[in-house]
Parts: structure tokens; C-alpha cells; sequence
């Protein structure tokens, strides 16, 4: 019968469950769902990780290359995100050139990158003006059940974290580089920000990490962006207002998150080493 | 026709065109700044009050072909904005149930990329919240954002320039909307409504979207790094920078009740 009630009133039906303070999964307005990370997933890659939250599972490898590094910061390497929602992941996407969502997707983990300064990218450069790496992080989402930027910051945060480049020497006269594959050095990350996604629904209630479902019958998504103690981002693109307290819940909330992530990428990444 | 030669021709009828919209753009620019040059009806002075915005200057129904359009200026950000709709819906982009939303941004100079595609997400969830889009499905409402000169407050000017647009289109709305930037200094100040230069000593930039009627958040867009409790007391002073657009919104609206 609830099945019905759901294809004919998906609202109705999703108002009476959170009347009840529950979910239609069976979890309470703040339960987040269980999330498993794994580090260095892809061994061809020179960082990879893989991140599932409930049901949705997004994979990241990144691919280090040289290259000049540009003339206006010649002291500095790359970092490039690029997020793919092919078609295998949701109905909703077609395939083709990247669409509107895996755009902006992108430019939030840009953004993301340039406002925590997680990775120095002094130290990506190895002569300046000649040489320095860019770091090319590929993200691809295998399963689209919501809260799909969470786990793409998720996975490219622990797939940096395992990133290992390999020393390079450079001669500025002859311009001959040599790199030694064997030797390879760790990328050391400053912070370690993730994201938290909240939907609102009706202004009083807010649902933390929304399954696919639940994000398109809520009226908007805010995602906080955090380490523990700083912010790195609030984007919160339109839908439902928010007063200033349920505010400063969400942001608690998501700083609370961010550390028990990180304690899940550390502990992922002492198992590797082992 | 063989494909190279089409796209060619393509990408020389699109560059002449930008030229043409520019051209164009700046001359609407220059009459519009010598025409508001000596009135000061609506605008805020850059007095030192704390939470004061730079002047704003804004006309309605400047272009003749959309259902709605306004150009604003805050400081020296300008902004141009058209709206068309409720019209013909494509059918992929068909919602039974309302009217589907969208948003185009054209930057001063080049093609679009995607910052400005997170630019458009954002004022458009921000007007499909406002307006009441139940209320025409099946149809499409077009926002579009010509972007004339940056200086700083980019995003905020643009989602004004939207509600004024839409104010002037007539499309019905559940409250109108103001957007403001603020800076944060290195030593956690906060300056509100910051130009390009200011902005450029600041170590993070907060916008904010308000509603008319509770002054709650309707978007929320960040850079930069910043403690949480910056966070609130930038949205706070926002806030109270909000009541000045609000104020702006009701003397446009005064000023052109009679030929709207």
C-alpha cells in the first residue's frame, strides 16, 4: 500500500514520515548513512580512493604529469578536478559532453581546493618557471543516490592523501629531466576538508546527507564545507530559507562529520602502510 | 555542407554577434551612467556607517524585447538582465507541475565556462524559491544575465539584477530577494559590500541571498577561509545591509508604478 501512497503523493508520503520524525529508510532527520572509505583502490594510479556513503559510490584516481608551469605563478604546480556523472550512475544523466551538474560539480572541488589551500602547490613545482607537476583528478560517480558531493570531496581529499610522486632532476641548461621512479616522495595535505550535504524540507525540517530521493522532493540542498574548525565553503544554491539557527546547526553538525571522516581516512591509510 | 567549414562559419557568426551585444552594451552603459549621473533618487551614499552599501543605480524596461528586463549598478559592478516567460517549454525541459526555471550568464568578454555555470545554478535556484512557478507549468521562464563591467560583488549584483527583471516582468513571486557581498579582513573584520580593490586585501568573501519578508537565507555562496563565528557575524551585517536594497527595490518600484 505505502508504495502506492508513495507513486501517487510522494510528498504527502514523505511529510507523514517526517511528522514522525523518521525517514522513509528508517533513519532519524540527523542519521547520516553508513560510509566506507577505501584509499589506493586503482595500484596504476598515482592516488586513488574510493568512497561509498549508503549507496552512492564515487571513485577518484589521479594521474601525475610534468608540465611549465604557468607564467603568472611560476613557482607553482596544478591541481585539476573533474568530475564525470556518466550514465551508467542515474537515469538522469545522458551521455556526451560533461552537463550542467558535472560542472559545477568540478568548479565546487576547484573552489574547494583554492579556498583551503589543502594542498601547497609550492611544493608541486620543481624549477620554477620550467617544470612542475599537475595532478589530474579524475572523479567518477558509479552510483548516484544523493549526496554526491560529499562524496566526491570524500574521495578526492583521501586520494590526495595517498598520492606519491616520484623525485625528478632537472637541468636547467641542457633541459634534461630524469625521474626516478623508484624514488617517490608523499604528498603532504595542510587540512583535510569534507563536506556535509543537508536538505530542507518545509523550513523545519533538515535531513542530513539526503539519498537521491529525498534531494528531489526537498525544496534545496546546502553543503558545508569544513576541517574541524574552519569553514572552506558554505553553498547553499537557492531553495527553502534558513533562519540564522538552523544555520549554525548544519555548520556543527557538518564539523562534527568532518572529524569522524578524517579519522576514517587515517585509519585507511595506516592499513596500506601495514 | 562539410563540418569544418559549418563550424567555422558558426564561430565567426557567434564572435560578430558578442561584438555586436557589446557594442551595444557599452553604449546603453554610457547613456545610462550620464542620465543617473546627477540624480541621487534612490541611491545610498558611502557614508561611514558600518552595514551601508556602495550607490545603486538601476532603470527597468531598458530592452524592448523581453517581458522584463533592468540594469543595475552597484559601485562600478554593472549588470544587465532580461526576462522572458512564461513561454513555450522545450520538450525535454517539460515539469508537468510547474514552470521550468533557467538561467543564462554571459560574461563580459568570452565564452562562458564553468564558474559561471555555478554562478547560474545559484541565481536561478534563488529565483525559481521566489517566484511562485507552480503556477505556470508546462512553460519556461528565462533569466538572462549580461554581465557589463566587474568591480567586485559580481554574483550579488547579478541576483538583484535578476529580482528587478523579474519585478518588471511581472511574473508572480512569494517575496523579492537581495544579495549581498561582504569581505573578511585577515584580522576577522568584515566589510560589507567591498569593490574590487577591497576585495582583493580580503582573505575570504561571503555572499548572501535574502527573502523580503523574514529576512531568512535564501543562498549562500562562500571563498575563501574563514572561522564559523565570522561566518554569522558576516551574515548579520549582511543582513542589515539587506534592508537598503530592500528600501531601493520599494522607491524603483515607486518611480515606475505609474509607467509600469
Amino acid at each position: 500500500m505505502s508504495v502506492h501512497i508513495k507513486t501517487i503523493h510522494p510528498m504527502k508520503y514523505m511529510r507523514d514520515f517526517l511528522a514522525r520524525n523518521i525517514r522513509p529508510d528508517g533513519r532519524k532527520l540527523s542519521e547520516v548513512r553508513p560510509t566506507a572509505i577505501n584509499v589506493g583502490s586503482i595500484s596504476t594510479a598515482d592516488g586513488s580512493a574510493l568512497v561509498k556513503i549508503g549507496n552512492t559510490v564515487v571513485i577518484c584516481g589521479i594521474k601525475a604529469e610534468l608540465t611549465v608551469p604557468n607564467a603568472e605563478n611560476p613557482n607553482e604546480g596544478f591541481v585539476i578536478p573533474n568530475v564525470e556523472l556518466p550514465p551508467l550512475c542515474s537515469p538522469q544523466f545522458k551521455s556526451g559532453p560533461p552537463g550542467e551538474t558535472a560542472q559545477v560539480s568540478s568548479q565546487f572541488l576547484a573552489d574547494i581546493l583554492v579556498n583551503s589551500k589543502c594542498v601547497d602547490l609550492q611544493s608541486l613545482c620543481i624549477m620554477p618557471d620550467k617544470l612542475a607537476w599537475v595532478l589530474y583528478c579524475d572523479l567518477i560517480c558509479l552510483d548516484h543516490d544523493g549526496s554526491v558531493l560529499d562524496a566526491c570531496v570524500a574521495a578526492l581529499v583521501s586520494a590526495l592523501c595517498t598520492v606519491t610522486l616520484p623525485e625528478v632532476k632537472f637541468d636547467a641548461i641542457t633541459k634534461n629531466k630524469t625521474v626516478e621512479l623508484e624514488k617517490r616522495r608523499p604528498l603532504t595535505l595542510t587540512c583535510f576538508p569534507f563536506a556535509s550535504t543537508f536538505a530542507t524540507f518545509d523550513e523545519n525540517s533538515i535531513l542530513a546527507d539526503p539519498s537521491e530521493e529525498e534531494e528531489s522532493l526537498c525544496s534545496g540542498t546546502i553543503s558545508i564545507v569544513t576541517s574541524g574548525d574552519s569553514l572552506y565553503s558554505v553553498h547553499k544554491p537557492g531553495g527553502c530559507q534558513l533562519s540564522e539557527n538552523r544555520l549554525s546547526e548544519c555548520i556543527s553538525k557538518a564539523q562534527k562529520r568532518s572529524l569522524t571522516l578524517r579519522g576514517m581516512v587515517e585509519k585507511s591509510m595506516e592499513s596500506i602502510k601495514s | 555542407m562539410p563540418r569544418p567549414l559549418l563550424h567555422s562559419l558558426l564561430s565567426l557568426i557567434l564572435n560578430q554577434l558578442t561584438r555586436v551585444l557589446h557594442a551595444v552594451c557599452s553604449v546603453y552603459k554610457q547613456n545610462f551612467l550620464a542620465m543617473n549621473s546627477n540624480s541621487s533618487n534612490g541611491t545610498h551614499s558611502d557614508d561611514k556607517e558600518e552595514c551601508s552599501v556602495r550607490p545603486i543605480l538601476c532603470e527597468l524596461g531598458v530592452i524592448t524585447r523581453p517581458d522584463g528586463s533592468a540594469i543595475l549598478t552597484q559601485g562600478h559592478t554593472v549588470v544587465m538582465s532580461a526576462v522572458y516567460g512564461p513561454s513555450e517549454v522545450r520538450m525535454q525541459r517539460l515539469q508537468v507541475d510547474r514552470a521550468y526555471v533557467e538561467t543564462v550568464f554571459r560574461p563580459k568578454a568570452g565564452v562562458p565556462n564553468t564558474s559561471d555555470r555555478l554562478r547560474e545554478t545559484i541565481i536561478r535556484d534563488t529565483c525559481e524559491t521566489a517566484m511562485i512557478a507552480t503556477l505556470y507549468p508546462r512553460t519556461t521562464i528565462s533569466v538572462i544575465l549580461q554581465e557589463m563591467e566587474d568591480s567586485g560583488g559580481l554574483l550579488a549584483c547579478s541576483i538583484n539584477a535578476s529580482c528587478l527583471a523579474l519585478m518588471d516582468s511581472g511574473v508572480s513571486m512569494k517575496f523579492l530577494f537581495a544579495a549581498v557581498t561582504c569581505g573578511v579582513t585577515e584580522d576577522d573584520l568584515i566589510i560589507v559590500d567591498p569593490d574590487a580593490d577591497k576585495l582583493k586585501e580580503c582573505k575570504a568573501s561571503l555572499t548572501f541571498a535574502f527573502d523580503s519578508i523574514n529576512k531568512n537565507v535564501i543562498a549562500s555562496y562562500t571563498s575563501g577561509t574563514f572561522p564559523v563565528q565570522t561566518y554569522n557575524n558576516g551574515l548579520e551585517k549582511c543582513r542589515q545591509a539587506s534592508d537598503f536594497l530592500f528600501d531601493f527595490y520599494r522607491d524603483i518600484v515607486r518611480k515606475y508604478a505609474s509607467t509600469l
